[in-house]
C-alpha cells in the first residue's frame, strides 16, 4: 500500500468509498465466484463469445475493478492505445519529454508495455495492486507478462501513461494484452492517423469504450496541413455517428521528430495543456476516475445479462441433448417390451438377444441423428456412438441367460433390460458434462440466475453510490 | 535489365499447367460429385461443386486474359497504384477513408474479349476502362490481355467492402497485395487474407507501396521484415516489391511482373489448378483406402439369408413338406388301420401340407406350428429384430472398411427397402414350386400287401368271432384246422398283425429318409428364393453404394494426378 498516493490527491472520498463500498466489494467477489463456475462447456453459437467475455470480465475484476474500488485515490492511469504504426510510442515520449518507449519503422514496435509516471507515484504502481498479473521490470524487453515501469520527472504527479501494444497486432498475445490494458484504464487515449481512422478494428474498440462509459480522448496523428480540415470534419462525422460526439479530439500535425525522437513542442502543446490542467486539478482527476469506474460497473449489467442468457442456453441445450438420448432409449425399451411374448411363454434365447440388440442399435442411431442436428451435439459426437456399445450383445446374452436360469419372472427381465438401456444411454449422457449449479455456486439455482442476481446487486450498489455523489461528467473539452 | 531476371526467378518455377489436364481434372470433380450425389451429405460437396463450376466457367470465358486484382487496406494506395499503372486518373484518390467504394477495372488491349469476363466478375460497365494500344504505340503491348482490378479496401468500417473483396478474391487469377509502411504488419491483412490464401502463393505478389515515405536506407529493412512476416505465414517465395505510385521508375518491377504473367498466360491456370488441389485434398478426406472387395462377404450374407429364411417361416414350411410326404406315404403304402387313425388326428396335420398361399401375409410371417398349441404371439414380433440385426450386421461388415460418410450411406442403403421385405418374402415363398406329389412305384404294391395282410388278419378274427358266438349260443362247436400248436384263424390273426408291423417297420425308415430328402429339396428351393429377395432388397442397394464409392475413388485419383 502506498502512502504517497494519498499525498498527491486530495483526500476527498470518491463514490465507491462510501457506505456502498463493502456491499459492492461483496457483490464483486460473488461475481468472481460465479464467473469462475460458469465454463460454458457446450459448443453453441453463443459459447465462444460467452467464454471470451467471461475471461475478459474476470481479468477486469482483478486488474481494475477490485483494486480501483479499494484505492480510488491513486494516480490516474492513461492507457495510450491504437493501431500498429500510428506513432503511439513517439507520442508518449513527447508527452513525458523523455525517450521511454522505443519507436521504430518495423512493426509491431512496442513489445512489452511501458508505464511512465512521476517518480513519487512509482511505488504505488510497483506494489502491483493494479494489473496484478503483470510482473514489474525496470528494463525494456519483450518477455511476455511483464510491465516496464519508468519514471519521468517531466510528468506531473497524479498522472501515469501506459503505452499499450497495438490493438491490431499480428501477434495474438500483444492484441490480448492491449485489450486487457484498455480494460484497466482510467482514461483511454486513442491514437490514429489519416491512413487508419476508418479501419474497422479501432472503431470496434471505440464502441466498446462507449458501452463501458470509459473516459476517452482521441488523437489524430500525422496530419498534413493540407488535409487537416477535411479529415477532422469526416472524423467528427464518424464520431457523431458512433454516439461519441463529445469525445475530445486532438490533432497532431505531421512533423519531423527531433534528435531525441520527440515531436516538436508546438505539435503536442494542445494535448500537453489538457493533461497539465488535469494533473493540476485533483478534483477533475477524481471525476475522470469516478466516471470510468462507474461506467465499468454500469456496463456489467448488460454484459452479465448476456452471460446469464448464455448460461441458460447451456442448461437448455444440455437438457435437450439429454432428452433426445433418453427418448431414443425409451423407445428402444418400449420396443423390447412389446416384443416380449405374453404370459409364461419362454422366448427363444437368441431371439431375445436379437430383439434387445436391434432395439439398442436403433436407439443408438436415433440418438446419434438427434445430436447431429444440434450444434452442441455435433461437437460431442464420435462415430462409435452411432453403433451399439461394444459389449452390449454379450451383456444382453448374459442377462437373458441369468434370467432363464434364475427366477424366470418377467419383472426381473424387464428390470434387467431397463438397466441395460440406461447403461447404453450413459455413453451419450456422460458427454454432456455440465457442472451441477447446486454444487458449484452453493445457492441451489442455475448459473444464469446467479449471474443475474449478482448483476442486480452490483447495479443497486452502484446506483446508491452514485446518488450520494455528483453525477459523472466527461473531462472538460478545451 | 537485372530486375527482370530477378523477378522471373522469383516466380515459382513449377512446370506450366496444361489446359487439357485442367479440363480432365474438372471432369474428375464432376464425376466425383455425380458418384457421391445422394450418398454423402450435400453440404460436404458444395465447395467442390463451386470450384468445378467456377473453373469451367473461367476457362470457357477467356484463356487469353489475365485478371489481376490490387487488394489491400484502406489508405495503402491501391487506387494510386492502379492509376499509375494505367497512366491516368480513373479511380478516385482521396484523403477521406475509405475511398474506393466499387471495383474498377482496366483492360489492356481490345475490350471485346474481356467484356463477358468482366460481366462474370461483376464489374459494372461504367467502371470499366480500356488502354488501347493505338494511343500508346507499342509501349503497352506487353500488357495486352491484362485485366487489372482495383478492389475496395478490406479493413475499413464499411462491411460491404469486405464482402466485395471476399467475393472477388475467389474469382481473380492473381492478386497484388498492396501494403504500406504504416500498415504492412496489420493482423487483418495477414491473418484474414494473406495466410488464408497461402496455397495461392504461386499467383501472389506483395507490393510495399508508398516506399517513398521511408528513407531509402530503411526500405530494404522494412522489405525484409515484411518478408519475415510472410514466411511466418507460410508464404515464402512470394515476391515482395517496393513501389511508389509517385515515381513511375519504382513501378518497373511490378510492371515486369505483370508483363510476365500476361505473356505466359499461366496465372489463370495456376490459380484454378491450386483451387483444384485444395478440392482434391478436401475430397480425399471423404475417401478411405480402396476396398479390397466390392462384395458383401459370405458369412454376413449367410447370416442374412438365415435370418430372412426364419422370418419367412422357411423351417415351418420344410417341416410341413416333410410331414405331408410322410402322410401321403401312409395314405398309400400304410396299413389300413394307420390310414384310419389319421382321420382321428387333430386338424392341422390332417390338412396335409400347408400350401404357401395359406401363409399369413403382411408384416407377420408364418410361425412354426406346434401340434397342440396355438401359435405363440412371440416369434411373430421377434422376427423383425432378427432381420433388422442381420441387415445391420451385413451393412456394418461392409462399412467397416469405409470412411464415415460412406459407412452411413451403406447403412442407409441396406435399410432403404427394409419395409418391403415382409411382402417380398411372402411373395417369393408363395412363388416357390411345391414338391410334385410323386409316388414311388412300390407304395401301391406295399399298400396292396398291407390290405391283403389286414384282410387275412380280419378273416382270422371273423372266423374266431363266429366260432366264439356259435359256441356261446350253444348252437354248434366249430373245429378249427390246426397247424402246429395253433388253430388256423388265430394264426391268421396273429400272423396278419405281425406282418403288418414288420412291413411298417421295414417301410418307415425308407419313407423317413425320403421325407428328409423332400425337406432338404424344399429348404433349398425356399432358401434360394429368400436369398434372391435378400440380394434384391438388401445387398443390391449396398452394391450401388459400393460401386459409387469405387467411381468416386477413381475420380479422386485422377483429380490428384496433376
Amino acid at each position: 500500500m502506498s502512502t504517497q498516493g494519498k499525498e498527491i490527491i486530495t483526500p476527498r472520498a470518491p463514490a465507491s468509498s462510501t457506505a456502498a463500498e463493502p456491499v459492492l466489494r461483496g457483490a464483486l467477489n460473488r461475481l468472481r465466484t460465479a464467473l469462475t463456475a460458469a465454463t460454458y462447456p457446450l459448443l453453441l453459437p453463443s459459447t465462444d463469445e460467452a467464454r471470451r467475455t467471461s475471461a475478459a470480465l474476470l481479468r477486469q475484476l482483478d486488474d481494475y475493478l477490485l483494486p480501483r474500488l479499494a484505492r480510488p485515490d491513486t494516480p490516474l492511469l492513461v492507457v495510450v492505445g491504437g493501431s500498429t504504426g500510428v506513432g503511439k510510442s513517439t507520442l508518449v515520449n513527447s508527452l513525458v519529454q523523455a525517450r521511454v518507449s522505443a519507436p521504430g519503422i518495423l512493426r509491431p514496435t512496442t513489445r512489452s508495455p511501458v508505464l511512465v509516471c512521476h517518480p513519487r507515484d512509482l511505488s504505488w504502481f510497483r506494489a502491483g495492486n493494479l494489473l496484478p498479473g503483470l510482473t514489474r521490470t525496470s528494463r525494456s524487453g519483450d518477455t511476455p507478462g511483464t510491465l516496464q515501469l519508468v519514471s519521468a520527472p517531466a510528468l506531473p504527479p497524479g498522472l501515469a501513461f501506459l503505452d499499450a501494444p497495438d490493438i491490431d497486432s499480428i501477434i495474438d498475445a500483444n492484441r490480448a494484452l492491449a485489450t486487457q490494458l484498455l480494460a484497466a484504464a482510467d482514461l483511454w487515449l486513442f491514437v490514429t492517423t489519416p491512413a487508419r481512422y476508418a479501419d474497422a478494428v479501432p472503431w470496434e474498440l471505440l464502441r466498446t469504450a462507449r458501452l463501458r462509459g470509459a473516459a476517452l480522448a482521441l488523437v489524430l496523428d500525422r496530419v498534413s496541413d493540407r488535409d487537416r480540415d477535411e479529415l477532422v470534419a469526416h472524423l467528427k462525422e464518424m464520431l457523431a455517428a458512433a454516439d461519441l460526439a463529445a469525445t475530445p479530439l486532438f490533432v497532431v500535425p505531421e512533423t519531423k521528430v527531433d534528435g531525441q525522437g520527440l515531436l516538436p513542442e508546438h505539435g503536442t502543446a494542445q494535448l500537453r495543456d489538457w493533461f497539465g490542467r488535469m494533473a493540476a486539478d485533483p478534483e477533475s482527476r477524481a471525476r475522470v476516475i469516478r466516471q470510468t469506474f462507474d461506467g465499468a460497473l454500469a456496463a456489467l449489467l448488460p454484459v452479465l445479462t448476456g452471460l446469464a442468457a448464455a448460461a441458460d442456453e447451456q442448461a437448455e441445450a444440455a437438457k435437450m441433448l439429454n432428452e433426445r438420448v433418453r427418448a431414443a432409449y425409451r423407445i428402444a425399451y418400449d420396443t423390447v417390451l412389446q416384443g416380449l411374448p405374453d404370459g409364461d411363454l419362454l422366448p427363444d434365447e437368441s431371439d431375445l438377444v436379437a430383439l434387445i440388440s436391434d432395439a439398442a442399435a436403433d436407439a443408438a442411431e436415433r440418438a446419434y441423428a438427434g445430436w447431429r442436428t444440434h450444434p452442441a451435439g455435433l461437437a460431442l459426437l464420435e462415430p462409435a456412438l452411432a453403433r451399439l456399445g461394444p459389449d452390449l450383445p454379450e451383456r444382453a446374452e448374459r442377462l437373458v441367460r441369468d434370467w432363464r436360469s434364475g427366477t424366470k419372472a418377467q419383472a426381473d427381465l424387464v428390470d434387467g433390460i431397463e438397466a441395460l438401456m440406461a447403461e447404453e444411454a450413459t455413453r451419450y449422457l456422460c458427454r454432456v458434462a455440465t457442472p451441477d449449479p447446486a454444487t458449484t455456486t452453493g445457492s441451489g439455482h442455475g448459473l444464469g440466475d446467479e449471474l443475474r442476481h449478482t448483476a442486480a446487486e452490483i447495479e443497486q450498489a452502484r446506483v446508491r453510490a452514485a446518488r450520494t455523489d455528483s453525477p459523472p461528467e466527461r473531462p472538460t473539452d478545451d | 535489365m537485372t530486375d527482370v531476371a530477378d523477378i522471373r526467378e522469383a516466380t515459382p518455377g513449377d512446370p506450366p499447367v496444361e489446359v487439357d489436364r485442367m479440363l480432365a481434372r474438372i471432369e474428375a470433380v464432376n464425376q466425383f460429385l455425380h458418384a457421391a450425389e445422394g450418398h454423402l451429405p450435400a453440404d460436404r460437396l458444395v465447395a467442390a461443386r463451386t470450384v468445378a463450376e467456377r473453373a469451367a466457367t473461367r476457362l470457357a470465358l477467356s484463356r487469353d486474359h489475365t485478371v489481376v486484382a490490387l487488394a489491400g487496406a484502406t489508405g495503402s494506395g491501391k487506387s494510386s497504384l492502379f492509376n499509375a499503372l494505367a497512366y491516368f486518373e480513373m479511380s478516385p484518390v482521396g484523403v477521406r477513408r475509405p475511398t474506393t467504394d466499387v471495383t474498377h477495372a482496366c483492360v489492356w488491349g481490345p475490350p471485346e474479349g474481356a467484356a463477358r469476363l468482366l460481366d462474370w466478375i461483376g464489374v459494372l460497365p461504367r467502371y470499366r476502362f480500356v488502354r488501347e494500344s493505338a494511343l500508346d504505340g507499342d509501349d503497352e503491348a506487353p500488357l495486352h490481355g491484362l485485366v487489372l482490378l482495383d478492389l475496395p479496401d478490406l479493413d475499413s468500417v464499411q462491411d460491404r467492402h469486405r464482402w466485395e473483396v471476399e467475393r472477388l478474391l475467389g474469382l481473380v487469377d492473381m492478386v497484388v497485395w498492396v501494403l504500406d509502411p504504416q500498415k504492412y504488419a496489420d493482423r487483418v491483412v495477414h491473418a484474414n487474407y494473406l495466410r488464408r490464401f497461402r496455397q495461392h502463393r504461386a499467383s501472389t505478389v506483395v507490393a510495399l507501396n508508398q516506399a517513398d515515405l521511408l528513407a531509402p536506407a530503411e526500405v530494404p529493412r522494412v522489405v525484409d521484415d515484411l518478408r519475415r512476416l510472410l514466411e511466418a505465414g507460410e508464404l515464402d517465395g512470394v515476391p515482395v516489391l517496393a513501389t511508389s505510385a509517385l515515381h513511375q521508375a519504382s513501378m518497373a518491377n511490378l510492371r515486369v511482373t505483370l508483363e510476365h504473367a500476361v505473356a505466359t498466360r499461366q496465372a489463370a491456370l495456376r490459380r484454378l489448378s491450386t483451387d483444384l488441389d485444395a478440392t482434391a485434398e478436401e475430397l480425399s478426406a471423404l475417401m478411405g483406402p480402396a476396398i479390397p472387395t466390392d462384395d458383401v462377404d459370405g458369412e454376413a450374407e449367410q447370416k442374412l439369408v438365415n435370418a430372412l429364411a426364419s422370418a419367412a417361416g422357411v423351417p415351418a414350411l420344410v417341416d410341413a413338406a416333410e410331414s405331408a410326404y410322410r402322410q401321403r406315404a401312409i395314405a398309400t403304402a400304410g396299413a389300413p388301420l394307420a390310414r384310419g387313425l389319421r382321420w382321428l388326428r387333430p386338424a392341422p396335420l390332417r390338412a396335409g401340407p400347408p400350401v404357401p398361399s395359406e401363409l399369413p401375409g403382411g408384416t407377420a410371417p408364418a410361425a412354426p406350428h406346434r401340434p397342440g398349441a396355438a401359435p405363440p404371439p412371440g416369434p411373430a414380433t421377434i422376427q423383425r429384430p432378427i432381420v433388422g440385426l442381420a441387415v445391420r450386421t451385413a451393412a456394418d461388415r461392409v462399412g467397416a472398411s469405409l470412411p464415415e460418410g460412406w459407412r452411413d450411406a451403406v447403412g442407409g442403403a441396406s435399410r432403404s427397402r427394409i419395409d418391403d421385405l415382409p411382402d417380398a418374402l411372402d411373395r417369393a415363398v408363395a412363388a416357390v414350386e411345391r414338391e410334385p406329389d410323386h409316388q414311388p412305384l412300390w407304395w401301391r404294391p406295399v399298400g396292396l400287401l398291407q390290405w391283403l395282410v389286414t384282410l387275412g388278419a380280419a378273416a382270422g378274427l371273423m372266423w374266431l368271432l363266429v366260432g366264439y358266438v356259435l359256441r356261446s349260443l350253444g348252437l354248434a362247436k366249430l373245429t378249427y384246422p390246426v397247424v402246429g400248436p395253433l388253430p388256423v384263424p388265430a394264426l391268421m390273426l396273429l400272423g396278419g398283425v405281425l406282418l403288418t408291423l414288420l412291413i411298417a417297420a421295414a417301410v418307415t425308415p425308407v419313407v423317413a429318409a425320403a421325407a428328409r430328402r423332400v425337406g432338404q429339396r424344399t429348404d433349398a428351393r425356399l432358401r434360394a428364393a429368400v436369398a434372391e429377395v435378400g440380394r434384391d432388397l438388401v445387398i443390391a442397394p449396398i452394391h450401388t453404394v459400393l460401386r459409387a464409392y469405387l467411381r468416386a475413388s477413381e475420380a479422386v485419383t485422377s483429380l490428384r494426378a496433376r
